[in-house]
């Protein structure tokens, strides 16, 4: 015979069973969230491809609907130009922060000073300042581009879009992938610099350690720069593509926007997170000690 | 007839105004908040769904971000390891870089997108549908009533959930020394707690409460100025995430140098 | 005999936007107790009127006075007492959302009259069985129709007991039954209760049936005042068009 309905066993069944459920919804709902994502991954680049081979058409007085000539410029200067002091202040903090924090370990530990600034060079070439740059994006570049596109759905302007013939990626999500494609690069090289530099100058004013000496880059190999540029492209194509997702899926008014502009922080930084794990670690299986 | 130069000029002048303008209104919001402090009067019940909502919406993604960043750092590790054999090395490196910085700086970012965003998206909702001057034609003052414990629960949250987050990280990264290093789980362990001092644990966690307040503020801030409707709304998300990423790393900094 | 002296007076009250004005010379007075409509073209400044009363915007030139003090220059701490004499019911009715009926009417009664939470909501619910809204009083505002919210909206306005109720366009929005039903309550307030009501409005069947005088607003200043029969019977053309409804005549609309 089953349980008493509010016997206490069948209650903590009960709350158990809920819970499961709760998890394989949400599983579910993940499930199909990344599934759809990818999708718009692939039309990202099904729209890029067809851009290109538009390109040898030429093209009408307006451009057809959906052409805005010089959309990608505008991206370019939207996402880049705009992000420079951004990017240079963040990342100068951090490179101050963790030349200290590694100073102050290593003072702790041996006092020897003379391999810091080699190793932090490698570890800033081929980690950080490609992800911490993209965090940055992530942050910055992928609110705008949701809060842009999220407003436009909510306020049925991609609607409109569609009635005139338009697909949506191709005429909002193309033209900011292919910049922040370009832009995280040069943006990640401006970071690293800017990391270094400032890294640099705290560990001569707060350890006393010889500029000479630290800037030093013979720890870098090629495979170091190889992966900042495949981790810097890898986070240049997320953070559009999540970010336009999100905007793509904004319902509601006001709140749905607020939604949507959250979502994309929060996917793009963990994208970039989970980017980043996935590629070092494969940088660590193929090349092992030699990284 | 202006020359191009005067234009970038008078631009780059326009945003320095722009930003001291947001920077004197957040501060200014901050001297409010603490004078309502003074004494306490909080609304118990707004501060206790605050706290509700933001620790119950925050946790998974923390724990997350926590686990990957973890190992992360042991990956960081990784060429030291295979190359000089040094696996005591990989407890202490991924230990202090995750309890000094890494945990405060990707949990507060990630609590800033997640909670801080969302908080920004329903103040600013509230102010645009009128909300907020219906509290004030009901002699409610909105930053006692919606601020303060806001402010406060998100301090005390991302403060609970740096300390669990920064265990999550060493258990990422002893999973991964595991997994990928094969470093014994008790080598890890002992890096961890031979090299590790409380006062790094304790870094982190002033680290965490600063971080908080910011994220607090200017999410509270961005909410409650917004202009415009949905497209307002989702600018202000926009300014209040950027403005807690630079506060973040400024505070860092500030607290790292002069605590050492 | 003597003119009985205003409750609420504007003196000579301009305010703009920007380099956009939008009062220029408005001068009123309102009686205590009666029912003051403050009728005109969109964007001719009634919603800032009355929000200028209570301080949630500030006078560019000129004087508010409220029972025999003047107000207009009042810091936000110092306008708590006044704004809990004076109510207002916004248009978009402002509940909060998060909250249900019930919560929402008692959020002013437990803020300053220090009620427990208990007797908080069963005061909230018999204000709200007040305005006919009793038994939705555990809903949430988005489940509501618009002129269901806006009863509650009224309901939370009146649970400090405010000698004075603003509305910021009552009845734009509904339909005409509801309409109605709000225009009901309006008069029932002052005639009931003494309240004074200040209602924006343009909308004729209330406007008509409810105002004991009307204000016109025009460029900025009050342009016509009477009781509603003496402005239909009005020969001012620029009256004419307003009450009779033409698009073309002498009034001048900005944005037109």
């Amino acid at each position: 015979m089953a349980a008493e309905p509010h016997s206490i066993p069948h209650r903590v069944t009960g709350w158990v069973q809920q819970r499961i459920e709760a998890v394989g919804a949400a599983l579910l709902a993940g499930s199909a969230a990344v599934r759809e994502l990818w999708l718009v991954y692939i039309a990202t680049w099904a729209g890029v491809a067809r851009r290109a081979s538009r390109r040898r058409v030429p093209q009408g007085r307006q451009g057809r609907p959906g052409q805005a000539r010089g959309a990608i410029v505008h991206q370019l200067y939207w996402i880049g130009n705009r992000s420079i002091v951004f990017i240079a202040v963040t990342l100068g903090f951090l490179g101050m922060v963790m030349a200290y924090e590694a100073c102050l370990q290593l003072s702790r530990v041996t006092g020897d000073f003379s391999q810091v600034g080699s190793q932090l060079l490698r570890l800033d070439v081929s980690d950080f300042a490609p992800t911490l740059t993209a965090l940055m994006l992530a942050t910055r570049v992928g609110a705008g581009i949701a809060a842009e596109i999220g407003s436009m759905k909510v306020t049925e302007q991609i609607d409109a879009l569609r009635m005139s013939g338009v697909l949506p990626i191709d005429y909002l999500i193309v033209p900011r992938f292919i910049a922040s494609l370009i832009m995280t690069l040069a943006l990640t090289v401006l970071g690293g610099v800017v990391m270094y530099a400032a890294g640099g100058l705290t560990a001569k004013y707060s350890f006393g350690v010889n500029p000479h000496v630290f800037f030093d880059a013979s720890m870098v190999r090629g495979r170091h720069v190889a992966l900042l540029i495949v981790k810097a492209a890898a986070y240049g194509a997320a953070i559009p593509v999540v970010a336009g997702f999100c905007g793509l899926r904004a319902r509601g008014s006001s709140e749905g926007v607020g939604w949507a502009t959250t979502a994309a922080v929060i996917g793009g930084s963990f994208a970039v997170l989970v980017l980043d794990f996935l590629l070092s670690a494969a940088a660590l299986v193929v090349f092992g000690g030699d990284l | 007839m202006t020359a191009p130069r005067d234009g970038f000029i008078a631009g780059i002048g326009a945003s320095a105004v722009a930003v001291a303008q947001e920077v004197g209104g957040i501060v200014l919001l901050t001297a409010a908040v603490a004078r309502a402090l003074v004494p306490p009067r909080i609304d118990g019940r707004e501060l206790w769904k605050s706290l509700y909502k933001m620790g119950n919406r925050s946790v998974p993604i923390v724990v997350l971000t926590a686990l990957f960043a973890g190992g992360l750092m042991t990956l960081q590790a990784g060429p030291f390891v295979k190359k000089f054999g040094a696996t005591a090395l990989a407890g202490w490196g991924a230990g202090y870089a995750v309890l000094r910085e890494l945990g405060p700086i990707l949990i507060g970012l990630m609590f800033s997108g997640r909670v801080g965003a969302n908080n920004t998206a329903e103040l600013s909702t509230m102010t645009v549908t009128e909300q907020l001057d219906g509290l004030r034609a009901l002699a409610i003052d909105p930053v006692q009533f919606l601020v303060v414990p806001r402010v406060i629960a998100m301090m005390t949250t991302l403060v609970a959930l740096t300390a669990i987050g920064d265990l999550v990280a060493l258990i990422g990264a002893a999973i991964v020394g595991r997994v990928m290093l094969g470093i014994e789980w008790s080598t890890m362990y002992h890096g961890f707690v031979d090299n590790l001092r409380p006062f790094d644990f304790l870094h982190g966690i002033y680290k965490a409460i600063a971080f908080g307040g910011a994220i607090a503020v200017s999410s509270c801030y961005f909410g409650v100025t917004v202009r415009g409707g949905a497209v307002g709304v989702g600018r202000a998300v926009n300014h209040a995430v950027v403005a807690a990423a630079i506060s973040i790393l400024l505070l860092d900094f500030f607290l790292t140098y002069l605590t050492g | 005999m003597t003119e009985p002296a205003a409750f609420i007076e504007y003196r000579a009250v301009a305010k703009a936007f920007g380099d956009q004005p939008v009062l220029r010379d408005m001068s009123l007075a309102i009686r205590r107790g009666e029912v003051m409509y403050i009728i005109g073209t969109s964007g001719v400044g009634k919603s800032v009127t009355i929000k200028l009363l209570i301080g949630l915007l500030r006078i560019d030139r000129g004087e508010i006075w409220f029972d025999g003090r003047r107000i207009d220059q009042l810091a936000e701490r110092a306008l708590v007492p006044l704004r809990k004499r004076i109510g207002m019911v916004f248009q978009s009715s402002t509940l909060f959302d998060s909250m249900t009926l019930a919560e929402n009417v008692a959020l002013p009664l437990r803020k300053h009259q220090r009620l427990a939470w208990p007797a908080a909501l069963d005061e909230a619910r018999r204000r709200l069985a007040q305005v006919y809204m009793a038994e939705h009083a555990e809903r949430y505002p988005a489940e509501l129709s618009d002129g269901m919210r806006k009863r509650a909206a009224i309901a939370r306005t009146l649970a400090l007991d405010p000698e004075v109720v603003l509305f910021d366009e009552p009845t734009t929005g509904l339909d005409p039954v509801s309409a109605r039903r709000i225009d009901r309550l309006i008069r029932e307030l002052a005639s009931g209760l003494g309240v004074t009501a200040v209602v924006v409005s343009h909308d004729p069947p209330s406007i008509f049936g409810t105002a004991d005088r009307v204000a016109l607003l025009y460029q900025g200043a009050v342009h016509a005042l009477a009781a509603p029969a003496d402005l239909r019977a009005s020969p001012d053309p620029i009256v004419q068009q307003f009450i009779t409804g033409q698009s073309s005549g002498p009034m001048e609309t900005p944005g037109f």
